[in-house]
């Protein structure tokens, strides 16, 4: 009888445990969903918000993955009373698929369609896009006003115009220049500009750092921002290039090295890594030590970060999560030219009402008063409108220790190749990068790798010839 | 007895029939449900058969390419490597799942425990199913962070749980067990209800002990439910997608494709890369597969409910 009594205690016990087990997780989620909300947002589905007056006259449908086009589409209803516009919101994910679904449909709507540099090119071969070149818009006569890699993107392979964006958006090196004073003796942008100007001198960046008691960056990732100043494809063929090998080379000492913390990109560590100081393992340890990094792990140390490698729309991403660094940081050019985003307007051509989406997209793009307004409202984003870069080049932003920050960003997106970039780029980025992550962990040697590499090429794309 | 029947049939039924005129109503009746399983189902599996033979970018018309695709999928490396990688990542799933509902079970349905609550259990085991695949992703994302998580620190070891060949594709597994231990212990308490009380007390007069019960009586009787369980967990298996997608990388499934699956292989051809025909080849390619199984699952389901039968039979003797 006693027996029974105590394995009735002890499966009251476990059934508690599994319960406990059960509802720990099920309690975390509503606080996950709501500290996650960007992870939640990316997967989730549309946010339609409509601007101006619910009896408008005219209304546009415009479809986008950035929410930046809500405001403009409010700004552009106040002064067209007559005129309301539906912002539809779509994460990144859904999004190619949604306007694929409906403009091969002959879809109306959208009136004005929104794309990021990867997707444009599909959005142009499948004919998602008007002509902007012929009547009533003759794109070209704005061209010389563009940033040339800008309106380069908008061109299909005839060199006809489909869509604008009102963005640059180059890469470059965000740093502290608190720490650069404290290891350097300068913050000055050009000085620090040395320390990222080849990989070799990146990877000796994060030896200094290291030694005063710093790390370079938080992460490897951030290299990826400046993978290659080459394009991947050449002739049909696959190009890996001595600089994307020397890349893969730093990323890898980087890491094997202990330069970096060895966070996530986009984790919520990589975020508070922008704001204050996050934990570190000790600089002694061999990170293939187990014992070594458990001994370590118990003492944990904290270190700042020096740098982030972000294209300039960073500006705005380290201005929202590092309030309590505001006026520590500056930026400067990395070691190749390179740019990462940036949204693009096109028309439908079944659209119904063209002439007030051209008028839209030329409100958006070319209109200095509202690209004015937008610099002032976003505090940092860079428009392609050249005369408003050039009336903007003095402004000083204040949360980077008054840096002329427009002046910088437009020298740097003057240098950007267009011509560099294939439509196979993000799957190749991204294969590279998983070579990378794979030679770090040490699942793979380099040689293994990089024929991995070769292989998923061939696999993906059967055409392109591999030369090993 | 037939005569009988025959003599009772009624008439009034026949002039009913009559009446009613059931042919014409009855197809407006199913025309919503037809309508809908065409435009829904038939269309897009007779249309991803079209284009599994043809090169399509997903847009413009596609241009047939006879079976090239289906030769390339048999060539493609990478597709087998992640047939095995879904087989493993069920495998250990799978055996964690029905091992824990198993244990939940065989302790919720010992007659002399007598444990109460069962509903209230059931539910909280169920929880875990009900939750988004995002929310579970991001959830174990943050918990199991290799330098910054929580398990790591309550631990104290530095495991990378989601970047490491060893690890990562077992965390995944279990993750899976996790959120569907609680569907199976449904159904396998639903199974040892089904079971009649009598088995039970004639042993428990026999003198059998409580391993006896299990092996003797409750295991053999669960054999077809516990199959179903598990062959239609292996149909969803082979379409495992969301959570290794969420938590290792997209499509990528990292660390270097050990948790790739066939349908984030799939997806990345259809969604990514602009190869909806090659996309559809390896989605029929993934079909036959679960077609196999199937067919398996029906010949083992039926031969194992005749077998008990039989078995059956041979106890009472």
């Amino acid at each position: 009888m006693k027996g029974k009594n105590t394995m009735r205690k002890l499966l009251a016990a476990i059934m508690a445990g599994t319960m406990i087990f059960s509802m720990a997780a099920c309690g975390s989620t509503g606080e996950d969903e709501a500290a996650g909300g960007d992870a939640a947002a990316e997967s989730s589905t549309d946010d339609a918000q409509v601007s101006g007056k619910a009896d408008a006259t005219q209304k546009l449908v415009l479809w986008t993955m950035a929410a930046d086009m809500q405001q403009f589409a409010d700004k552009y209803c106040e002064s067209h009373p007559d005129v309301a516009i539906e912002v539809v919101v779509t994460a990144p994910a859904d999004y190619p698929t949604k306007v694929q679904n409906a403009l091969r449909s002959g879809a109306k709507d959208p009136d004005i369609v929104c794309a990021e540099p990867q997707s444009i090119q599909t959005f142009i071969d499948a004919g998602f896009f008007e002509d902007l070149d012929q009547e009533p818009y003759n794109a070209q006569q704005y061209a010389d006003n563009f940033v040339d890699y800008v309106w380069a993107a908008g061109q299909d392979a005839n060199g006809v115009q489909r869509c604008i964006s009102y963005q640059i958006t180059p890469s470059a090196i965000f740093y502290r220049r608190d720490i650069a004073e404290a290891v350097y003796g300068t913050s000055d942008p050009e000085a620090i500009a040395e320390k990222f100007a080849t990989y070799d001198a990146v990877l000796q960046t994060g030896k200094d750092m290291k030694e005063a008691g710093y790390r370079v960056f938080a992460s490897t990732g951030e290299l990826g921002f400046f993978a290659g100043n080459e394009p991947w494809i050449v002739d049909g063929k696959l190009n890996v290039s001595q600089s994307r090998l020397d890349q893969m080379d730093v990323a890898i000492q980087l890491y094997t090295e202990d330069l970096t913390c060895y966070v996530d990109t986009w984790s919520t560590t990589w975020y508070q890594a922008m704001n204050g100081p996050i934990p570190m393992v000790g600089d002694d340890v061999d990170m293939w030590d187990q014992e070594a990094v458990d001994a370590a792990a118990e003492g944990a140390d904290t270190t700042e970060i020096f740098a982030f490698g972000l294209p300039s729309w960073g500006v705005l991403t380290l201005r929202d999560n590092a309030p309590d660094n505001s006026g520590k940081w500056g930026v400067c050019q990395g070691p190749t030219y390179t740019f990462s985003g940036g949204t693009f307007l096109g028309i439908n051509p079944n659209s119904e009402d063209k002439e007030l989406a051209w008028d839209f997209i030329t409100f958006c793009t070319t209109n200095e008063e509202t690209l004015d307004w937008w610099i002032e409202t976003s505090e940092g984003d860079v428009v392609s409108w050249i005369p408003s870069i050039e009336k903007h080049k003095d402004d000083e932003n204040e949360y980077y220790g008054g840096q002329k920050l427009y002046e910088l960003f437009l020298g740097l997106a003057e240098h950007i190749d267009y011509s560099n970039v294939t439509p196979m780029d993000t799957e190749c980025n991204d294969l590279w990068n998983a070579a990378i992550g794979s030679i770090q962990r040490g699942e793979m040697t380099k040689e293994d790798a990089i024929n991995n590499f070769y292989d998923q090429i061939e696999s993906t794309y059967p055409d392109i010839t591999v030369e090993r | 007895m037939a005569s009988q029947n025959t003599a009772v049939s009624p008439k009034p039924a026949k002039t009913k029939k009559k009446d009613l005129n059931k042919t014409g109503y009855g197809y407006l009746f199913v025309a919503p449900f037809v309508i809908v399983f065409i435009v829904f189902c038939i269309y897009p599996v007779v249309r991803t058969l079209y284009l599994s033979f043809t090169e399509y970018p997903g847009y413009g018309n596609p241009i047939f390419n006879g079976i090239d695709n289906y030769i390339r999928v048999i060539n493609d490396k990478f597709f087998w490597r992640d047939l095995w990688n879904t087989i493993k990542i069920w495998g250990v799933n799978i055996i964690v799942q029905l091992g824990l509902a198993f244990l939940l079970t065989i302790v919720f349905s010992d007659i002399k425990y007598k444990l109460r609550g069962l509903s209230i259990f059931r539910a909280l085991f169920y929880l875990p199913n009900l939750i988004a695949a995002t929310s579970v992703a991001f959830l174990f994302q943050t918990l199991l962070d290799w330098k910054y998580g929580t398990v790591n620190q309550l631990l104290g070891t530095d495991i990378n749980w989601l970047g490491d060949i060893h690890v990562t594709p077992y965390v995944v597994s279990i993750i899976g067990a996790w959120m569907w231990f609680g569907n199976s212990f449904i159904m396998l308490m639903a199974g040892v209800q089904g079971i009649s009380k009598e088995y039970y007390e004639a042993a428990a007069i026999d003198g059998a002990g409580r391993w006896k019960v299990f092996t003797k009586i409750t295991l053999p009787l669960l054999k077809p439910i516990l199959l179903y369980v598990s062959i239609t967990s292996f149909i969803g298996g082979l379409q495992l997608f969301d959570v290794p997608f969420l938590m290792c990388g997209g499509t990528n499934g990292n660390p270097s494709g050990t948790t790739q699956t066939m349908v984030m292989y799939l997806y990345r051809f259809g969604f990514e890369n602009n190869q909806v025909g090659y996309a559809a080849a390896i989605a029929y390619t993934i079909f036959i597969m679960i077609l196999i199984v199937s067919i398996i699952q029906l010949k083992v389901l039926g031969s194992s409910n005749d077998g008990t039968g039989k078995k059956k039979g041979g106890r009472h003797k």
